[in-house]
């Protein structure tokens, strides 16, 4: 199957005070169209900081990130967000919702950058009803629980119909019941409308819902 | 581009809605403040500076000043003069006034001081002096003997120039007037306070009792004080030039000799006064502006991530601080001319010069309205460019 993401001999360094920290070193990785892939690896392995790369929220010392055959690392940052805004989803370990926005508000922001408000009212409407929050999209994030933020973060994440979904540890802050219901919505996202995602986790117990895992260490591929 | 461009207004809109009610109204409220600092002290000095000059023109020279020509002692043929002159077009009254060459003397007490012989209903119709008896009346046509004297003349408790006065002489006592060579005793028919130290410190008798006294000033005036109904006093005085009277003419501007280097002075205060305000306001809302934003510095990372682009992002902060700004004018406007304004007419600030209240040009209000907001929009420019152009992942981790 062909690849949509190519990652080639990536290398992230952090510069701390004097000492220089390789986060990711050297990093080669494919993700074929429809693949749902999972990184693994302990706390501090890079995987977080890979998949930032991947998504276009960073940028490497080295290396390249290609995105549907098209060369990223060297495009301009209004080249590289309008890649985010129509071709990725990112979801956020920490939901990063806006505060001053309804759930509805949320979820249509990103459409309104391509669309009317009209379609993208329409758009968050039948998204909020696949992830069940329609009875919720007036309130503010500030009056969801963690799943429920999560969830809307999801349906904001696949408003504009991406290519592939990032979720950063989607699960991390939330109660099993509400892991096991967005690791679902995950699932048929990736089986029924093929969307390719690539997710982070250190819950061994999901890995189930791979089709594919890699596992860093130190920031290389083990 | 168009659906984009409403984003940014659509984005302000809800920071608006839903953001930290109290946040804002401290915002507005600073902002209000910031602005009303701003055009205080400038409208104070300004109502000072109008305050002195209304003082002249009332208590003075009335709006066109004329003096006898140069090597003259008097203006004379006195009273055809005046009947050419309040026949002039714009002219809305007109009084002459004799110097008295003498001194004046109160018990022990001595002094130098202006005593000016009027026609006292013309001159009620030229100056407000008659309106500023704080004890007794003022003269009449046919009051002889009686004289009227400035604050400052009479002296007293609270008296600027008390040590050079009469120290406290009341309505009903005998003052003399010293000629050269004879003595006539006056009494006090009534003591003014205009509030202007200059004016207070002269005395009136009526024109009919110095042309009994000195007969040689019959239709001779020292000066004569024009009113004119216009504000336009430059047309009424070309008009007066062109009778080609044997006297000087000037406007109240170019007669007003001290207060016209104090009126200058207070003006370069203004100036320094407006300029420090403005770099005060200006760091002021600067920083106002700049926390708000910085605090929202997650927020950009988060618009930026999911692909909000730069330009809204900022565009939506510049249209927050423009609206800060806007809505800051609007409440401090509101105080301004709905607070400080009514409570400065009613309780004016007291000068030795002049009560003043607060006068502020339309070109002032506009020029600092102005200035607060393009502070603003750029105080919401900088912190939101900076921000979008800081590592994404940063702005929202807030690192």
């Amino acid at each position: 199957m062909e690849s949509i993401i190519k990652v080639e001999k990536l290398v992230k360094i952090y510069h701390l005070g004097s000492s220089d920290i390789k986060a990711i070193d050297g990093v080669s990785v494919e993700v074929a169209t429809g693949e749902f892939l999972m990184i693994t690896g302990r706390n501090g392995s890079g995987k977080s900081t890979l998949m930032h790369l991947m998504a276009l929220l960073d940028l490497p010392n080295s290396g390249e990130v290609v995105i549907q055959d098209q060369k990223t690392c060297h495009l301009s940052e209004k080249k590289r967000t309008d890649l985010r805004l129509r071709q990725l989803g990112y979801i956020f370990q920490e939901y990063a919702l806006i505060t001053e926005l309804s759930v509805l508000e949320n979820v249509m922001l990103p459409a309104m950058m391509i669309g009317t408000s009209k379609e993208a009212m329409e758009r968050a409407i039948f998204l909020l009803d696949k992830v069940d929050l329609m009875n919720k999209k007036n309130c503010l994030p500030s009056e969801l629980s963690g799943g429920e933020q999560q969830r809307v973060a999801i349906a904001r994440a696949l408003v504009n119909k991406p290519k592939i979904l990032f979720a950063d540890e989607p699960t991390a802050n939330l109660d099993t019941i509400s892991s096991k219901s967005v690791l679902e919505i995950f699932k048929n996202l990736n089986e029924k409308d093929g969307i390719t995602i690539v997710m982070v986790t250190h819950e061994e117990e999901e890995l189930i819902y791979a089709s594919r895992k890699i596992r860093l260490s130190d920031g290389r591929l083990v | 581009m168009k659906s984009q461009a409403r984003l940014s207004f659509y984005l302000t809109l809800k920071y608006l809605q839903r953001g930290r009610k109290w946040t804002l109204v401290l915002i507005f409220i600073l902002m209000s403040v910031a602005f009303v600092n701003l055009i205080f002290i400038s409208s104070l000095f300004t109502g000072i500076i109008d305050g002195a000059n209304k003082q002249i023109v009332d208590t003075m020279t009335g709006n066109i000043y004329m003096t006898p020509s140069d090597g003259q002692d008097f203006i004379n043929n006195k009273d055809n003069v005046l009947k050419k002159i309040a026949d002039v077009n714009g002219v809305k009254s007109v009084s002459a006034r004799t110097q008295v060459p003498a001194r004046l003397s109160y018990k022990n007490i001595r002094g130098n001081w202006q005593i000016l012989a009027i026609n006292p209903e013309n001159e009620k119709q030229v100056s407000i002096v008659a309106d500023k008896m704080i004890e007794g009346s003022f003269l009449n046509v046919d009051d002889e003997n009686q004289i009227v004297v400035g604050r400052q003349i009479a002296g007293g408790d609270n008296v600027e120039e008390n040590a050079f006065s009469f120290k406290g002489a009341k309505v009903g006592e005998k003052v003399t007037l010293l000629f050269d060579g004879m003595s006539e005793e006056f009494t006090i028919k009534g003591i003014f306070n205009t509030k202007f130290v200059e004016s207070d410190k002269r005395a009136f008798i009526s024109e009919k009792e110095l042309n009994k006294l000195i007969p040689s000033t019959k239709d001779k005036a020292s000066m004569i004080a024009i009113k004119t109904d216009t504000k336009d006093e430059t047309k009424v005085l070309d008009r007066i030039k062109a009778l080609n009277l044997d006297a000087n003419i000037y406007s109240w501007q170019e007669a007003t000799g001290l207060m016209k280097s104090v009126a200058s002075s207070f003006l370069n205060v203004n100036v320094l006064i407006t300029l420090v305000g403005i770099l005060i306001t200006a760091v002021t809302v600067f920083i106002v502006i700049y926390v708000d934003i910085v605090n929202k510095r997650k927020q950009i990372g988060i618009l930026r991530a999911i692909g909000i682009k730069p330009y809204i992002i900022i565009s939506s902060y510049v249209i927050l601080s423009a609206v800060y700004s806007v809505i800051g004018v609007l409440i401090g406007s509101v105080v301004f001319y709905f607070v400080l304004v009514p409570y400065f007419n009613a309780h004016p600030f007291s000068l030795p010069i002049c009560d003043a209240t607060l006068i502020l040009s339309k070109a002032d209000y506009i020029s600092r309205a102005e200035m607060i907001m393009w502070v603003s929009v750029i105080s919401g420019l900088i912190p939101s460019a900076i921000i979008t152009r800081t590592k994404m992942l940063d702005a929202i981790s807030g690192r």
